[in-house]
């Protein structure tokens, strides 16, 4: 079931598919507290704190009990951090629009996010079954740093504005 | 542009190219190397065309349509994904006008270091041929156009070889490889169709979707940024050949911080090197990748955290990114 949450967000499942997974990702807490703690996990990643998430309390607990799976995907190879990156930016997306929901539909308490990064690498860093040499995560975002270097656009990145602002009226 | 400034060392390139535009038009094949690679900058900017083309860049590969065409001196290009999220950009010489359908956003911008195939060029033959060896290779036969190969080996392991097809009647590159230093193809792009000096109508290069932006977003703040500002940070011992093109400070999402971006090229070659502190959580150790001709190295460095990113071997950008401090 998580991993139908985790392709779900990578917009890797597609009509029937993705419209059960979406039914069953918020069916009940387990799964609700899944779906919030994968966009978290994404969103922190990214280095991007989702303070506008309205989650439930016990999602942080949660957040720190979880290692930092790096590679939570199938096609796990040569594992760089730029691809690492890259699987990341599918769900930044998703991030930013049940952000956006959220502070929409409630008042939002700012609710203070641990970086999953912060932790030591050796609690975070846990490798995925896989072959070959991970790179442990830097908590450099790069796909920015590429996007800003190419200045070619990457579709799965755009500068949020619509995100951010309505975010900080709701403060 | 701001004369006298740190950023005039870079962009005194431009209007070298510019005039050596004026008087390489359609002289037919030159007799030597550096005069093929002269006219193939050239035509990337000169002539008109459309066509499709495919990059493929370490595993990732992008499908993109372009059509560009030369009115008055001016360019016009419009740039469009064919595969994965849809959007488009439409530039005027530099400036850039991405449109992003999905997030209803357009997004001004101003060319700095876009590498749009056939456009891979940031300085004249002459400064390329500085850095390294520029020789003819075979006639190849792509699409229906006969193309030379342009042979471009670096003078040292600074940089990747480069091999460009220049098709004989107009110079325009139709294909052009990055070979790692295995000799391997690392990058590659190539046209998998392609018009050539036909007529090319002016509403092709104009955006399909800019009746439809009232309601959009414009983001400005890229082309503001693209402006450059003097960052205070400079880069002590370049490897040899690059230059400075411009610094500028961005704001990047997910970065509460605004990013010192330094760009450097060696005309073919460019590599930014990102400046940011070193927040919470405080990073300690140095990190890198390579994918294709994409290579990353980040350093921390006491308060900062220096990323250097761009077309080169990691040596490279280890190698910058030691040598990056305060401008005295």
């Amino acid at each position: 079931m998580t991993q139908d949450i985790s392709s779900l967000m990578d917009g890797e499942l597609e009509g029937r598919e993705a419209d059960a997974a979406l039914r069953a990702c918020c069916g009940d807490e387990d799964r609700k507290r899944t779906w919030y703690l994968y966009h978290a996990i994404g969103a922190a990643m990214r280095g991007q704190a989702p303070a506008t998430l309205d989650m439930p309390a016990n999602v942080f607990e949660k957040l720190r009990a979880q290692p930092t799976v790096l590679a939570p995907r199938t096609r796990v190879r040569a594992a760089t951090v730029t691809r690492v990156a890259l699987a990341a930016a599918a769900s930044v997306a998703t991030v930013g629009v049940v952000g956006w929901l959220g502070s929409q539909g409630g008042n939002p308490e700012p609710v203070p996010v641990p970086i999953v990064a912060s932790k030591t690498p050796e609690q975070s860093i846990q490798p995925v079954a896989s072959t070959t040499t991970i790179v442990p995560a830097p908590a450099v975002s790069v796909q920015e740093y590429l996007v800003a270097h190419r200045q070619v656009p990457s579709p799965d990145l755009y500068r949020p504005v619509t995100n951010t602002a309505p975010a900080a009226v709701a403060r | 542009m701001r004369k006298g400034s740190v950023l005039a060392g870079g962009r005194r390139w431009l209007p070298v190219l510019v005039l050596g535009a004026a008087c390489g038009a359609h002289a037919g094949p030159p007799s030597d190397a550096l005069g093929w690679l002269q006219r193939a900058m050239e035509a990337a900017r000169k002539a008109s065309y459309s066509g499709t083309f495919v990059h493929t860049n370490g595993d990732r590969i992008s499908t993109i349509r372009i059509t560009h065409l030369n009115t008055n001196g001016d360019e016009h290009e419009r740039i469009e994904a064919l595969d994965g999220p849809t959007y488009e950009i439409v530039r005027r010489n530099d400036e850039m006008f991405c449109y992003y359908p999905d997030a209803k956003t357009v997004r001004l911008d101003r060319r700095v270091n876009a590498r749009f195939f056939p456009s891979l060029f940031r300085a004249p033959a002459e400064v390329i041929a500085q850095s390294y060896d520029v020789k003819l290779g075979g006639l190849e036969h792509v699409l229906g156009y006969d193309c030379r190969w342009i042979v471009l080996e670096p003078h040292d392991g600074m940089r990747f070889p480069e091999r460009l097809c220049s098709e004989t009647g107009t110079g325009l590159v139709v294909r052009a490889r990055t070979l790692g230093l295995q000799g391997q193809v690392i990058e590659q792009y190539t046209f998998a169709d392609l018009k050539l000096g036909s007529h090319v109508p002016r509403g092709d290069v104009k955006s399909i979707f800019e009746a439809r932006v009232k309601q959009w977003i414009t983001d400005s703040q890229p082309r503001e940024e693209a402006k450059g500002v003097d960052t205070g940070w400079s880069v002590d011992k370049l490897p040899a050949g690059f230059r400075k093109m411009t610094e500028l400070r961005r704001t990047l999402p997910g970065r509460p911080h605004p990013v010192s971006q330094l760009i450097y090229s060696d005309g073919l070659a460019s590599l930014s090197v990102f400046i940011e502190p070193n927040g919470a959580p405080k990073r300690t150790n140095e990190s890198s990748s390579e994918d294709g001709t994409t290579t990353f190295f980040a350093r921390p460095m006491g308060d900062e955290l220096v990323t250097v990113l761009g077309e080169i071997p990691l040596a490279t950008a280890e190698e910058v990114a030691a040598s990056v401090g305060h401008r005295p």
